[in-house]
Order: structure tokens, then C-alpha cells, then sequence
């Protein structure tokens, strides 16, 4: 899919109390583009403005200044919906409908019906295992069971693009393999995935692109790789004790740090100097078993960009 | 119109799931069993074309359903009110309005959804306590008054226009009880109080200023007094309506109470 999914412009949404004194800032000029067929993922602490993203891109709420589009329509027009799915974090579904009806009320409320309505139940049903609780009603659902609902409900209408707030909120380790799994199936299907969510770890494993998100300012996007490699910096495995063959100077001039075990690391100004670097190391009779560039977690990156905004602020 | 249609029939689903249509056709049930206890037990009470002479009315049927129309559809419109006081308030839930307005559905058919499926589970239950009253009559009596059966419109009717009212203060507050408050109080305080002041002592006031209060009162105000009464003793007796103003200006109070609701609905953040 060459569209792009999501294109914001100068998104703003401002939230005034009652009696219009107190103004949030809840998203602040956003521009955002996220292509088709990629698995997006926002991060921010509580209170970033991503719920709000979701909400404006949807049409649930509606931005104070800019503009969005979604799969090139228009969001001001409802009938873009069609090609969406939603899972919004949590969500209620009415505690009398089973989750076969749910699937059905939600299937017709996008426009389904008749056989196939029948048939795609049964099929979503089946993808996120809850086939066999289709005629139990939902209040006797666990919290695992109501988000696969849920990721059933935002999958009913084979949408282009999905929005899944916290999909993986109260789901054992299992089921949010299983979600993952299902995910990056529609991704290899094409379809695009937009997920907010605190899972760190989770958002790193299955996202191509990544925004953060902190006081409704965009304050990073990239792909994973991108924003949590440390540029120049590498880590080498030496066989045996080697590294005492090398020159106490050269240790000083390379600034090797012992890491753990058999791992030192070193920082290079660009792939020349490293070149030169790993020259010195052979010539001077040493094994290197391994060598892998450094990389923070999405967590450290996330938690470091989250401080300096915060000082920044302060400043 | 076929997503309305959707949200109707959900509307309906939700009410017989939440008990609400359970009860209110238990009460209906009583009181048509009482009726009809009561029918029953009145063996003396039969009207034929000779019977008729010794009765001091001109039709007697007509009598005895007129005896009844008041009460029954006070009850009617009470146990409406309270039945689908809550439908919009959750609707408007956290959690549930988001995935509702996810879909591709526009606001004011969201809206007309939930308007038509409280008028449904309403014109049902009130289309089931009168046609049982009126066949316990008609059987007892061997005479059909079909003029009887207009209590299901006026009834439904009323409460189409209080029902606007409450999906309004739903939409403004998310709450089903003041939204219900306000239903009862126009209904069975501020309609009666205008129109007695109206029918028995406007002529008394002599304050223009305060007349001309009491007429923008009573005008906007929708008229359930004589929706219920007058109206609907003409209807049931079988007489055209005399005065449609009542009708008109409660018709006009739901169509602008409900543009209200709509245009405040289609901007609302959620």
C-alpha cells in the first residue's frame, strides 16, 4: 500500500473546563505520517495526549486547530470508517449481548450482513480462540477474553488500518504472544496497525516506526533500529585473556570499557576510525569472536527522552 | 436508514435485557389482570341493546373506557418514562461511545437510533396494556369500540415529545436521573400547573406582563394535560379533535428539542 494511513497537519486539541478558564493543551501542532502497511506505535506517559490522537483521527473528538486524513479521506466524513477498526482501552460492550451478538451488532453497525456476517463471526471468533464462549454472554468474560473480543470486534470489517488502544491490557503472556502473532499476520497481509500502548518491550518487538509522545508534542519518530542505536559505539567479545597482549597506550587510546566476561566496549568517531581500530586489535595478535554495535531499549531511549523534555521544561 | 433501523432493534434488545420491558409488561399485566378480575366479577354488569335503556349514559362502553383512559395512560406514560430514561446516558458511556462512534454511522442516526428504539419498546408494551383492556371490554360488552385504540397514538405520542426532552438532558448530562427528574416534573407538575392556570385563571391575572409569561409558558411547554385528557377523550370517544393546538406546539417542542439534542450531539467530544 503506497497511501499513506494516517497524515495529520497541525493537529491541535485544546480541552477548556466548563466555564472555558482552564485550558489543557492535550495535543500541541502535531504532523504525523504514518504509511500504509506498517505496524505504528506511539508511546508517551499517561496523560501524553495518544488516547486523544486516536480520538481526533476517529472523529470521536474533534481538533481545536489542523487537520487529518485517513487513508486519504477526509476524517470529518464519517463514512471513512468503514475502513477502519478500533479497540479502544476499555472498552464496554453491552453486558447482554453474547460475544457472538457483539461481533454481529458491531459487523452491522460497519455495514455486513446476511451469510457472510455469519461466516465472519465464526472466523474472527476462531482466530482469538473464543469460539467456544461465542453464545456466553460477555459479563462472564475475564479481562484476556474481553480484549480478544475486542480485537475481534476491530478486525469484523477487514479494515485497512487498526487503532488498538492497550490491546494487550490484562492479557496473560500467552494470549499477548497470540495478539502479537495476530498482528504482525495482518501487517504481512498488508493492513496497517496503529498501537498505542505502555508495553515497552512489546511495542519494540512488532513495530516498524515508533513515535513518543509527551505533553501532546511529538518529541521522536523513527524506526525502532533508528532511535535506540547508539551510533559509534561497539561491542566486542575477545577470546581468552588476548586483550592483555595489546599495549597499555593502545587500551588508553581505543578507551576500551570492560563490559562483563569476555566483552569490552569502545566508542568511534565513524566507520573509518573503526576500521582502524579492528586493524590495531588483529595486528596486534587479537581473537575478536564478536561484534555487535551497542543499542539501548526502547525503555532506556524512552525514559532519557522522557527526562530531558521534563528538564527542558523546567528550564 | 438501515443503521436506525439497527440501533432500534438493539434499543429494543437492550430494554428486554435490562429487565426494563419485563417490568413495565408486568404491570401491564396486572393491571389488565385486575381489569378483567374486576370485569369479571361484575356479572351484572352487561349491556345489551335493552340493558342500555335503564343506563343513564348515551354509550356506556364508552363510559367505562372513558373511566379507565385517564389512569391507564398516566400509568402508561410513567412506566415509559422510567423504562427509557437511561438509554442515552449509556449509550454516552466511556467505552461505549467510542466504539460506537468508530463506526461508519453518523451521529444523528446514533441519535434517531436510540429516540426510535425507546418509542418502540414504549408504543409495544402500551400497544399491549390497551388492546388486552380494550378486548376485556369488548368481550365483556359484545360492543367494539375501535376509537379505543387511540390511546396507543396519544400515549406513544406524549411520550415521543417528553422522551425528546430526556434524550436532550442525556446528551447534556450524561444522566438518566435528572433527565428523568425533569421528564416527571414538566409531566406531572409544569404542564398541568399551565394549563390550569391557562383554562380556569388567566382571565384573573392582571398583569400583562405576567399573562404574556404564563402564554410563553404554556406555549413552549409541551401540553401533556390535554394530550392525555382532553385529546385523548376525544379520540377515544370518537369525536374529531377539537383543538390541535396542543398537538402542534407539543410536535413543535419535540422537533425543536430534538434539533437541540442533534446539534449539540454532532460537536460533542467524547
Amino acid at each position: 500500500m503506497s497511501l499513506n494511513a494516517i497524515e495529520t497537519s497541525g493537529l491541535t486539541k485544546v480541552y477548556s473546563s466548563s466555564f472555558g478558564k482552564r485550558k489543557v493543551e492535550a495535543l500541541n501542532d502535531l504532523n504525523l505520517t504514518v504509511t500504509g502497511g506498517m505496524i505504528f506505535g506511539l508511546l508517551g506517559p499517561n496523560g501524553a495526549g495518544k488516547t486523544t490522537l486516536i480520538k481526533l483521527l476517529l472523529g470521536i473528538t474533534f481538533p481545536t486547530k489542523g487537520s487529518a486524513k485517513i487513508m486519504g479521506e477526509d476524517t470529518a466524513d464519517y463514512k471513512f470508517k468503514s475502513k477502519i477498526g478500533y479497540l479502544p482501552e476499555n472498552h464496554k460492550y453491552p453486558s447482554y449481548l453474547t460475544g457472538g451478538s457483539v461481533l454481529q451488532f458491531f459487523g452491522k453497525l460497519s455495514g455486513m450482513d446476511g451469510a457472510g456476517l455469519d461466516k465472519k463471526i465464526d472466523e474472527m471468533l476462531e482466530l482469538v480462540q473464543l469460539s467456544k464462549w461465542k453464545k456466553t454472554k460477555v459479563k462472564a468474560y475475564s479481562k484476556g477474553m474481553m480484549q480478544r473480543l475486542g480485537l475481534a470486534q476491530a478486525m469484523m470489517n477487514d479494515p485497512e488500518l487498526i487503532f488498538l488502544d492497550e490491546p494487550t491490557d490484562g492479557v496473560d503472556p500467552i494470549g499477548r504472544k497470540e495478539i502479537r502473532d495476530i498482528l504482525i499476520e495482518l501487517k504481512n497481509k498488508g493492513k496497517t496497525i496503529f498501537l498505542n500502548s505502555h508495553l515497552l518491550s512489546e511495542v519494540e518487538m512488532i513495530t516498524d516506526r515508533v513515535g513518543i509522545l509527551n505533553k501532546g508534542k511529538l518529541l521522536r519518530e523513527g524506526t525502532v533500529k533508528e532511535l535506540t542505536e547508539k551510533k559509534e559505539e561497539y561491542k566486542i567479545s575477545i577470546e581468552g585473556d588476548s586483550i592483555e597482549k595489546l599495549p597499555s597506550e593502545l587500551i588508553l587510546k581505543i578507551n576500551f570499557r570492560k563490559m562483563d566476561n569476555e566483552y569490552y566496549s569502545f566508542k568511534v568517531e565513524n566507520t573509518q576510525e573503526l576500521n582502524n581500530t579492528l586493524d590495531i586489535l588483529r595486528n596486534n595478535g587479537i581473537i575478536i569472536k564478536e561484534m555487535v554495535q551497542q543499542k539501548n531499549t526502547l525503555e532506556d531511549m524512552f525514559i532519557s527522552l522522557i527526562k530531558e523534555a521534563e528538564k527542558e521544561n523546567v528550564q | 436508514m438501515k443503521n436506525i433501523w439497527i440501533l432500534t432493534w438493539y434499543t429494543l434488545k437492550e430494554a428486554l435485557a435490562r429487565k426494563v420491558f419485563i417490568f413495565f409488561f408486568a404491570i401491564s399485566l396486572l393491571a389488565i389482570i385486575i381489569t378483567a378480575v374486576i370485569f369479571a366479577l361484575s356479572s351484572n354488569l352487561s349491556i345489551t341493546a335493552g340493558g342500555m335503556k335503564n343506563l343513564p349514559f348515551d354509550d356506556p362502553v364508552t363510559m367505562i373506557e372513558m373511566a379507565i383512559v385517564s389512569p391507564l395512560s398516566s400509568l402508561c406514560l410513567l412506566l415509559a418514562i422510567f423504562s427509557c430514561a437511561s438509554f442515552v446516558p449509556i449509550m454516552l458511556e466511556k467505552g461505549n461511545i467510542d466504539l460506537l462512534l468508530s463506526k461508519p454511522i453518523s451521529r444523528d442516526h446514533l441519535l434517531w437510533g436510540k429516540y426510535f428504539g425507546g418509542i418502540l419498546v414504549v408504543l409495544l408494551n402500551i400497544a399491549f396494556l390497551v388492546i388486552s383492556i380494550w378486548l376485556i371490554i369488548s368481550i365483556k360488552f359484545s360492543i367494539w369500540n375501535f376509537s379505543f385504540l387511540t390511546i396507543i397514538i396519544s400515549v406513544t405520542f406524549t411520550f415521543a415529545v417528553l422522551y425528546s426532552l430526556m434524550i436532550l438532558f442525556g446528551i447534556l448530562t450524561k444522566s438518566s436521573t435528572l433527565g428523568m427528574m425533569m421528564t416527571y416534573f414538566v409531566f406531572i407538575i409544569l404542564s398541568p400547573l399551565l394549563f390550569t392556570i391557562k383554562d380556569k385563571f388567566f382571565t384573573m391575572i392582571a398583569s400583562s406582563f405576567i399573562r404574556t409569561i404564563v402564554d410563553i409558558f404554556y406555549y413552549i411547554i409541551p401540553k401533556t394535560s390535554e394530550l392525555l385528557g382532553k385529546i385523548t377523550t376525544e379520540l377515544v370517544s370518537g369525536k374529531s379533535i377539537g383543538n390541535y393546538q396542543p398537538v402542534l406546539t407539543s410536535l413543535a417542542f419535540l422537533i425543536l428539542t430534538m434539533g437541540i439534542s442533534i446539534s449539540i450531539f454532532r460537536k460533542k467530544d467524547f
